[in-house]
């Protein structure tokens, strides 16, 4: 079951990436994966970060579905 | 949201003037306008340019949240957001808030719950572009 994982600023320059897909199990949550990516990924966790679930800022516990679209980014600095 | 309500992002110059003409409703006495613009020197150190990228879609929805919500916390008629994003250069503006209301104090107060909520939830980031290197901003959760 594919998702998309959106990143912004430092969380893109981290990655490399400003959009990867990734395939998961149905049902699960949105904290695992965020877990899961910030593994595969270390230096995200050196940033302040901020998350999303279709374009609200998730809790983690929401479960996700085919198609969603999550993103990962620093406390915002805009203004 | 009102008519006269309205939030954008745009990579073009804003122009302050019309941003803060276009909330004013007949019954209101005074407008609030916030020019923010791009400092030189943050901390000692000197900025050549900046960068703003935001997450867009959201960005303008939690825009609307932060309209929605200082509307029904202050006494304000009218409330307009814009955003620039892209590459800006020292004295550009970078964020204008226009609040009218009845009476100047509601607008005020509005105002600088807008700029200070907006700068804490609004996925809009910074880069600062200096002689030396560049580094994206981080807010504070």
């Amino acid at each position: 079951m594919p998702i998309h994982v959106l990143f912004f600023g430092a969380t893109s320059t981290v990655t490399g990436k400003r959009q990867i897909d990734v395939d998961i199990t149905d049902g699960k949550r949105a904290r695992e994966i965020f877990d899961q990516l910030i593994a595969e990924y270390p230096l995200l966790a050196v940033h302040r970060l901020l998350f999303s679930v279709n374009q609200q800022y998730a809790t983690g516990k929401e479960i996700i579905r085919d198609g969603d679209e999550l993103a990962i980014f620093t406390a915002v600095s805009g203004g | 949201m009102s008519a006269l309500d309205f939030l954008e992002l745009t990579i073009e110059p804003i122009d302050i003037n019309s941003v803060a003409r276009r909330v004013v409703p007949p019954e209101c006495g005074a407008t609030v306008t916030l020019d923010g613009y791009v400092r030189q020197f943050t901390k000692g150190r000197e900025t050549l340019h900046l960068f703003y990228e935001a997450y867009e879609p959201m960005a303008l929805k939690e825009m609307e949240k932060l309209i929605k919500a200082a509307k029904e916390q202050f006494e304000v008629s009218n409330i307009g957001i814009v955003h620039r994003l892209g590459k800006l250069e020292i004295g550009e503006t970078s964020v204008v808030i226009s609040v009218t209301s009845p009476h100047r104090k509601a607008a005020f107060a509005a105002c600088e719950w807008l700029i200070r909520e907006l700068k804490r939830s609004v996925p809009i980031w910074k880069k600062e572009v200096y002689a030396d290197g560049e580094v994206w901003v981080e807010g504070e959760t």
